[in-house]
């Protein structure tokens, strides 16, 4: 979410809170004969806004379950879970004496906390500025459920580009122009003119592109990612496709175009991907790690209390 | 019509016999032929359920529905006063919405949409008792329409039989008493243009009021640029009323767009027709002012927009556009799962489309403005509600004309299976039907699904003109170039 001057009234209310918070806390921490204690009153208390707040925090994910339900807008939902969020991690520390707790149970939700906390600022962080690098470096962006579907399909469109550029290479005069047909049904009559060499025909560099279709495209349009494939970089590949240019005739450059613009997809796609999965990578950790965290709290409240 | 004719056409016309419960033809299929009955009767109905896709939201729990279902009318009601009794189809009568049958005697003509524009069968056709009728091509249907007498007969028949019905259809004209109707039985005009052909144009003195019988018009306003489209009128619509209730003079210019018929009620007899029936003034007043309104908000918008941007992206015709932040959005695709939850599992947007500068207008329907998904719909069941939301009826009979004719890929087919008696096979039962879906803007609710669920405040739905002044503002110096 892009933290602007929109959660300003957000801003401002986390800070009066932990202001309040940290106000109380101080001449508690200050009075107190064995120093701030979880179990005590003002301990428990600071426990139990924290614990709410951690709560309703994680609300977030059953709100996104039901996202029809007019139960507030998904927006209201996601500021008030960044910024109560973020305000339990004091309460709690508040709560704690900022120690991590002897017994193991505790030091465990400690350790959770803070993994949940730094992921979730983490992936603030990330999605600060994520989304606008994906819109600015990956211009032909998709849904990401079909990369797999489109990479599918630059196949068979390159499959097709590069074979009736060969095709045409090799002198088949389908894939000629009319002029080149005309030219070269009067090869023969004129000096020098032969039907080859009408329609521009280069049998070495057909083999060449054969060669470089079967050994570079085609595997780099079948794999994930492209580590390691020439094609997966862009001045690389640019200067093989000029070298190209060089070698073939000019009518056939709009299908080398066809080829090297099915690689720069291919690229570009590979980078959505790789962004995609940084930005909702953090997840991986932020969710199991809350769920755990509110699991083993209950617990934590439950086994404090009791005894 | 003439022997030679018969001779050189024999094989554009058949004469056909159907025994009592034969199909003779289903809703949906494309034809190219009318059928006109010699002997015998028949019956019209719709045996596509009535129903359309729920936009409520899952009160189940949790876990999401894994089949789609069609929700009929009682467990969805929609706003009943806007809704219309008849349902109209390619016949000389309509089809009542609440018991969507209607029976054929002879002497009546059907199919001539299918026949003479080639639009799919609008309602299935079954023999009621052993009938005999001609199935003619559209070479034969011309040159019979052309003929004095059959004319004559088939106006006849439609001024004995269906004009009752077919002014009925229109709730403006339901107060209209059967003494009236009677009186305008004989002065009514049945009036047929052929596709392209003016039908009224705009400045000249208004001197009759039209209801379309066949076919769909393109009402349209001359502007420097070339001419807008203010709306398409089809079967059971009407214009002309601005003309003879205002000024005289006609505010646009009518043109068929295809094979069209109307019903022509001259000036005398509308005005005659209002002073007797204030209620029915009353409410053309209401309409040709909201017309009139919507016109000048049209103009107004077009005039003051970016003219180049919104033609450069063809946006020009949306009223409604739903806009993604892409620098906010994570693409999470909670705005599609809301829709999918909001539609009973089926999504209406696609998070893919066109790309303006740092905003993605994702593929969802625009609400345009030149509606062409409206244009032959064969049975009137996709319309627009309130001026802005596309709203497909309940009585859509699957055919796929709209979602063909939505030049942005924004109306989708579904399938859903259903449990149904067939009344095309009595005893069996339909196993699946289609059903066209488009987005609604979620008009069981304030705000669209999609806007709602976004957590990131990146998806907006928003009015176009104002989308793009506020770019423009932004100093986004490509917009300004129009490219």
């Amino acid at each position: 979410m892009l933290i602007d001057s929109t959660h300003r009234v957000w801003i401002v209310g986390t800070a009066v809170a932990l202001a309040l918070g940290t106000a109380f806390y101080i001449p508690y921490a200050l009075v107190s004969v064995r120093g701030p204690q979880g179990g005590s009153a003002v301990g428990i208390i600071y426990g139990s806004i924290g614990s709410a707040l951690m709560l309703f925090a994680g609300l977030l994910g059953a709100r996104k379950k039901v996202p029809v339900w007019r139960v507030g807008r998904a927006t209201t939902w996601m500021r008030a879970h960044l910024w109560l969020g973020l305000l339990s991690f004091p309460f709690i520390l508040f709560h704690s004496g900022f120690r991590l707790g002897a017994a193991p149970l505790t030091r465990w939700l400690m350790v959770l906390f803070i993994a949940v906390i730094v992921s979730g600022i983490f992936g603030a962080v990330l999605q600060h500025f994520l989304p606008r690098v994906i819109t600015t470096r990956v211009p032909m962006e998709t849904v990401y459920e079909q990369i797999d579907s489109i990479c599918g399909q630059l196949l068979v469109e390159a499959t097709t580009s590069a074979t009736e550029l060969w095709s045409a290479l090799e002198g088949d005069l389908e894939q000629a122009n009319p002029q080149q047909r005309a030219e070269a049904a009067t090869a023969g009559t004129k000096g020098g003119v032969t039907f080859a060499s009408a329609i521009g025909a280069d049998e070495q560099f057909a083999t060449t592109l054969h060669g470089f279709f079967d050994d570079e495209i085609r595997p780099y349009l079948v794999q994930h990612g492209g580590r390691g494939r020439v094609l997966a970089d862009k001045e690389r590949t640019s200067a093989i496709f000029q070298q190209f240019r060089i070698l073939c005739p000019k009518d056939f450059w709009p299908r080398l175009n066809d080829l090297e613009n099915i690689c720069e997809e291919k690229r570009q796609l590979d980078r959505q991907r790789a962004l995609h999965r940084v930005l909702h990578g953090w997840l991986l950790v932020h969710i199991p790690a809350s769920y755990a965290l509110l699991l083993l709290g209950a617990v934590h409240a439950v086994v404090a209390l009791r005894y | 019509m003439s022997g030679t004719f018969l001779s050189l056409n024999s094989e554009a016309v058949h004469k056909r016999h159907f025994k009592a419960g034969d199909i003779i033809c289903r809703e949906g299929e494309y034809g190219s032929t009318a059928f006109y009955i010699l002997e015998g009767k028949v019956e019209v109905f719709l045996s596509s359920p009535l129903g359309h896709v729920g936009t409520k939201a899952e009160r189940g729990g949790f876990l999401r529905k894994l089949k789609s279902t069609i929700t009929g009318k009682p467990q969805n009601p929609r706003d009943a006063k806007s809704e219309r009794a008849f349902i109209p189809i390619d016949a000389p009568v309509d089809l009542p919405f609440d018991n969507p049958i209607a029976e054929l005697q002879p002497g009546d003509l059907f199919g001539e949409m299918t026949c003479m524009s080639f639009y799919p069968r609008s309602a299935t056709v079954r023999a009621k008792t052993d009938c005999t009728m001609l199935e003619m091509l559209r070479n034969v249907l011309d040159i019979m329409q052309r003929n004095k007498s059959f004319r004559e007969r088939v106006e006849r028949n439609y001024r004995k039989r269906a004009l009752d019905n077919h002014l009925r259809s229109v709730p403006l004209f339901e107060t209209l008493t059967p003494a009236f109707i009677d009186y305008l039985r004989d002065r009514v005009e049945l009036r047929r243009y052929a596709p392209g052909q003016v039908i009224c144009q705009e400045g000249e003195e208004g001197d009759s009021f039209f209801l379309v019988r066949i076919g769909f018009v393109k009402v349209s306003q001359a502007h420097p640029g070339g001419a807008l489209v203010l709306a398409y009128i089809g079967r059971s619509g009407y214009f002309g009323e601005i003309a003879l209730l205002g000024g005289g003079v006609r505010t646009a210019t009518c043109t068929a767009l295809d094979h069209v018929e109307t019903v022509v009620i001259r000036a005398q007899d509308f005005k005659l027709m209002i002073e007797q029936f204030p209620e029915v003034r009353r409410a053309l007043e209401v309409v040709a002012q909201q017309r009139l309104e919507e016109n000048r908000g049209r103009v107004t918008t077009i005039r003051s927009a970016p003219i180049d941007a919104f033609l450069a992206q063809g946006l020009m015709e949306a009223q409604s556009l739903l806009v993604l932040d892409l620098e906010r959005c994570t693409r999470c695709d909670q705005c599609v799962r809301a829709c999918a939850d909001a539609h009973d599992g089926v999504s209406r947007l696609i998070r893919d489309g066109l790309r303006l500068d740092k905003y993605l207008i994702a593929t969802s329907c625009r609400q345009c403005r030149d509606p062409l998904c409206m244009v032959g719909c064969p049975v009137g069941s996709i319309r627009r509600k309130n001026s802005l939301e596309m709203v497909i009826e309940d009585w859509c009979i699957g055919c796929e004309r709209c979602a063909n004719n939505c030049p942005y890929g924004n109306i989708n087919m579904h399938p859903f299976s259903v449990q149904t008696n067939d009344p095309t096979s009595p005893g069996k039962q339909v196993a699946e039907v289609k059903k066209a879906t488009a987005c609604n803007l979620c008009l069981d609710y304030d705000e669209p699904s999609c806007v709602y669920a976004c957590p990131h405040d990146a998806a907006h739905r928003v009015h176009p003109n104002e989308f793009f002044a506020y770019l423009v503002q932004q100093g986004d110096t490509t917009l300004k170039k129009g490219s």
